[in-house]
């Protein structure tokens, strides 16, 4: 019952991590010998590390600029690779990394509203204040999360629901203060920029502590990785123990992130990858994560460093570690197995509190009143509006009436669109927190259209729906190419959309640090707006999506064995993953042609579908329905409340979407407890 | 849908033409051409309900001594634009990166002044009124040579050329006198860095190109900062970046976190830079660094106060 993924560990005769960490050894010294070379051939080296010449700046950069960031890049890399080695190993989940705890998010939001707010004279206490936003995050998973069954499953659902509130807090505090955008940006970015030793000694005494407490607790870990029921019976109070070792790996993530910014993609690959190379023993594998990932971000940097100043601009370190690293998640994690196997879904209850017809019915109910009223109203700064009622109706009343229509009906489809999406991924991936944006496709979509829009200064909107069809189009290519043997369709869509979604974001940062006047209407954007639609473009994407969701009712019977689980739909004689792989098409074209309507939103496609199943919509047919329903009802009102809220502000609709949405999981989880 | 309302627009159109065609308009009006950056916007007659949805050209239109019906982003003009004062009434749009479309419809503008980001819904709202498009910011322009460009443009385009052109020529006039008292303080062998601090590490210097690099070019102060820049016109890095120009004077810009100020200015780097040790670091008060003219005349006229002021501490 727990997602439980475990990796293959392919037996080897030569000691892999070993290599690996002499080969980084050997390019960091590299990387040294470069740095220091100039002070080495005068034989100035020792001056310039511990007593500079004050009156030469050369002497003075490298003193308080160069070494102490080469000091940050290996600190903060083997923090942040002992943290994910301990979080993975307590969570027994290759995927999971101090950002999926809300533990980035949570030091984001917090120094977020550090920076903008705090007066001088508080200067001193930004760090404690990311520390405590951290904490407080964490604490947040961990109570949604504690005392249930499947404790690893309710983490990582936790996490992503409280990453998504605290991402929202953040957008919002961040549109109302778009003056101070690029201080954010350029933190949340991973800037690893030094002009002093103090984050350097801010960061060393964490670190090392947390690693010590660490490494201390990593023989119990051992027995951790066996799984909860073979620990309980060796007599670990592995509760305890679970929350002492994800305590210090926040603690020293939350310090990492408060003085170098985001650099999240460490943390997630370097403990991966070395148990693919073969260290299963927790001792050994936090010992080498601190050695591998402190010599991998030395050298990374560097590599950064080399770009700085090209065309009158800087590139991020941690935007830029992940944009290396990413392609790597595919070649490091292609032995992991994350979508469970025979492991069936945990199943939720169903809430009897209405029958399914009453519940069909109430929604199609609220969806046609809903539409008429969305066309209708409006709050319009005096008050509430009532189109032909309390305002006259004029010759421009049909123009607003359409363009309440063309945004209205932009949010219905696309969540009707996400929603089918999800419920296909949802029942074939038989996870039911499986949502749309994993099959990468919905990513590759937006990212097309970010270059397109941010790099390469294409203004026109039919002209960045044709890039964005052609970025979404190469990413289905490429998923063909990858899944052509159709043996493990679901898991490589998975590690491709993993991917390309951390692509997608690595940009995203990047471009928002050098986006100028730009940036907040890219935010929008990328928080999901109907602002930019037009009826036509609705109206393609409407088609498309009704024909695949007739498609995949048609398909309802096929789509109830495959929900059964591999082994029992394979007896029945269904040629189980290539009708896996299709569905999964199917929800990729939807993904993306919702991408392509209003931006990546696609919470909704991880919503409805589970709103639906809970709601009492089992079998296949029924629940692509209630899906239906439950996302177009949702995103119309999310529509409404994003036009009218704070007119005559135009919010972006995937925010309150995204509210509503976490505000549903966080009320189911506080009242399933 | 599409065609249903394009139907409705010609009845519309015809409606109004031939109501204006009776002649309660003197339709005698040549019609006005104006080349903007999407080609040609060709008006019947000097537009007089102006929508601004960019701060530049909404002091532009200001400046011309005409109100705007419509502003974007009102709070915010008053707080980082400041000058010239927002008329008595308007009708507020909302954010800049996406105007409230139905307040603009209700403002009932003949003209819609838009900057290139949001070329991307030129096509909603051109379907309230005729839209112009004016990048003062874009790759090889010349922040000051384009804002005054399109600050012509909008006066031909409201009808006031000739207002237009006397506010040019007393920008000139007060640029060059500026000009003249900087130098009168800055000494002969001093030229001024003008820089940004988004964080300690996280620097922005003017070049040449920007609005305070092209207004210091007309003023004839020498600019310290020669190097490559982006599009915005400006080099972006750590403090490393100011150490070639430390022999210069500085000045700063706000807004400046608190914080960010409070660190800096720790930095054991910071302290060992020339302008810092020689006391020639000056701080300017808030202005726009995106504007159009007026805040041009704004740089030049805070930027001489702030030299003659003396420097900080």
């Amino acid at each position: 019952m727990s997602t439980q993924a475990s990796l293959s560990t392919p037996r080897t005769t030569a000691n892999i991590p070993l290599i690996l960490v002499a080969v980084l050894g050997v390019c960091g010294v590299g990387v040294l010998l470069v740095d220091f070379w100039p002070f080495l051939s005068n034989g100035m080296a020792a001056q310039v590390m511990f007593s500079p010449d004050e009156t030469d700046f050369q002497q003075l950069l490298f003193h308080y600029s160069t070494l102490p960031r080469l000091s940050m890049a290996f600190l903060c890399g083997a923090g942040l690779a002992l943290a994910g080695a301990a979080i993975q190993t307590v969570l027994r989940n290759p995927l999971a990394s101090p950002t999926t705890l809300g533990v980035g998010a949570g030091v984001e939001f917090a120094l977020t509203v550090f920076i903008l707010i705090a007066p001088a004279s508080l200067a001193l206490f930004q760090e404690a204040f990311a520390l405590a936003g951290g904490m407080i995050a964490l604490g947040a998973v961990y109570l949604i999360a504690a005392k249930r069954g499947n404790a690893t499953l309710w983490l990582i659902l936790a996490g992503m629901i409280v990453n998504l509130l605290l991402q929202s807090g953040t957008q919002i505090f961040l549109l109302f203060n778009e003056q101070y955008l690029q201080s954010v940006f350029m933190w949340g970015a991973g800037d690893l920029a030094q002009n002093g030793w103090d984050a350097a000694l801010f960061v060393l005494p964490r670190v090392v502590i947390g690693m010590i407490a660490v490494l201390a607790l990593s023989r119990p870990l051992d027995l951790l990785a066996l799984g909860d029921d073979t620990a309980n019976s060796l007599g670990a109070k592995v509760t305890v123990l679970r929350l002492l070792i994800l305590g210090f790996a926040v603690f020293i993530t939350a310090s990492v992130i408060s003085a170098a910014g985001m650099i999240g993609f460490v943390g997630l690959a370097v403990p991966a990858a070395l148990r693919i190379a073969g260290l299963t023993r927790s001792r050994d594998l936090m010992i080498y994560s601190v050695l591998t990932g402190g010599l991998a971000l030395l050298v990374i940097d560097f590599i950064v460093r080399q770009f700085n100043g090209l065309g009158g601009d800087v590139l991020p370190t941690g935007a830029a570690t992940a944009l290396f690293g990413a392609p790597f998640i595919i070649l490091i994690l292609r032995k992991a197995r994350i979508m469970p196997g025979a492991q069936s879904n945990d199943h939720p209850n169903d809430q009897h509190i209405i029958s399914k017809t009453g519940l069909s019915l109430l929604l199609m109910a609220v969806l046609i009143v809903g539409v008429v009223f969305s066309l209708f109203t409006s709050l319009d700064g005096t008050g509430f509006a009532v189109l032909g009622w309390t305002t006259p109706w004029q010759d421009s009343s049909l123009d607003v009436l359409t363009g309440r229509a063309e945004r209205t009906f932009a949010a219905m489809i696309c969540g009707a669109a996400l929603a089918v999406s999800g419920t296909l991924i949802q029942r074939v991936g038989r996870n039911p927190l499986a949502s749309p944006e994993i099959t990468g496709v919905s990513s590759a979509t937006a990212l097309a259209i970010i270059i397109a829009l941010a790099i390469f200064g294409v203004g026109q909107r039919a002209d960045l729906m044709v890039i964005g069809a052609a970025g979404g189009v190469v990413s289905l290519i490429v998923l063909l190419a990858l899944c052509r043997k159709f043996t493990h369709a679901p898991h490589y869509m998975l590690l491709n959309g993993l991917a390309l979604t951390a692509i997608l974001g690595a940009i995203v940062r990047i471009v928002l640090t050098r986006s100028g006047t730009q940036t907040s209407m890219l935010m929008s954007w990328l928080a999901g707006t109907t602002y930019f639609t037009n009826m036509d473009e609705v109206m393609i994407v409407a088609a498309v999506t009704a024909v695949l969701l007739i498609t995949a009712i048609a398909l309802r019977r096929p789509l109830e064995l495959a929900s059964l689980g591999t082994d029992q739909a394979v007896s029945l004689g269904l040629g189980i993953s290539v009708f896996q792989f299709a569905m999964m098409l199917l929800a990729a074209i939807l993904a993306a042609a919702a991408t392509l309507l209003v931006g990546p939103l696609s919470f909704v496609g991880l919503m409805a579908p589970h709103l639906a199943r809970v709601a009492g919509y089992r079998l296949a047919g029924g629940h692509l329905l209630g899906a239906v329903l439950i996302g177009v009802n949702v995103m119309m009102v999310a529509e409404w409340l994003a036009r009218n809220l704070l007119y005559p502000q135009q919010l972006p609709t995937g925010l309150i979407a995204a509210l509503i949405g976490t505000s549903y999981f966080l009320i189911l989880a506080v009242r399933n407890r | 849908m599409t065609f249903f309302r394009l139907f409705v627009l010609a009845v519309v159109m015809t409606a109004v033409s031939a109501i204006s065609g009776l002649g309660i308009h003197s339709a005698t009006a040549s019609p006005i051409v104006i080349n903007d950056d999407r080609g040609t916007v060709t008006l019947d007659a000097a537009a007089t309900r102006v929508a601004v949805i960019n701060w530049g050209l909404a002091e532009s239109v200001l400046a011309l001594g005409l109100d705007p019906v419509a502003i974007a982003d009102p709070q915010d003009y008053q707080k980082w634009v400041g000058k010239p004062d927002l008329p008595q009434s308007f009708v507020d749009l909302g954010a800049r990166a996406a105007p409230n479309i139905e307040a603009l419809r209700n403002a009932k503008p003949d003209l819609i002044l838009i900057s290139q980001e949001l070329d991307i819904a030129y096509d909603k709202l051109s379907d309230i009124a005729p839209v112009m498009v004016f990048s003062i910011y874009a790759d090889g322009n010349i922040a000051f040579d384009s804002a005054t460009d399109a600050f012509r443009k909008i006066a031909k385009a409201t009808g006031r050329e000739k207002e237009g052109e006397a506010y040019l020529k007393q920008v000139d006039d007060k640029l060059a006198a500026y000009g003249d008292r900087i130098r009168a303080v800055l000494g002969p062998d001093q030229e001024i860095a003008v820089a940004n601090f988004y964080s300690p590490t996280n620097i922005a210097v003017f070049g040449s190109p920007s609005l305070p690099g092209s207004v210091m070019k007309q003023m004839n102060v020498p600019l310290a900062y020669d190097g490559p820049v982006s599009k915005w016109g400006f080099a972006r890095g750590g403090l490393e970046i100011l150490a070639p120009l430390a022999k210069n004077t500085l000045v700063y810009t706000n807004p400046i976190p608190d914080t960010v100020r409070q660190k800096t200015w720790a930095s054991p780097l910071w302290k060992s830079m020339d302008f810092v040790r020689n006391n020639r670091v000056y701080e300017l008060p808030v202005v726009w660094g995106y504007g159009g003219v007026p805040s041009g005349l704004r740089f030049a006229e805070l930027l001489t106060k702030s030299l003659e002021n003396g420097p900080t501490q």
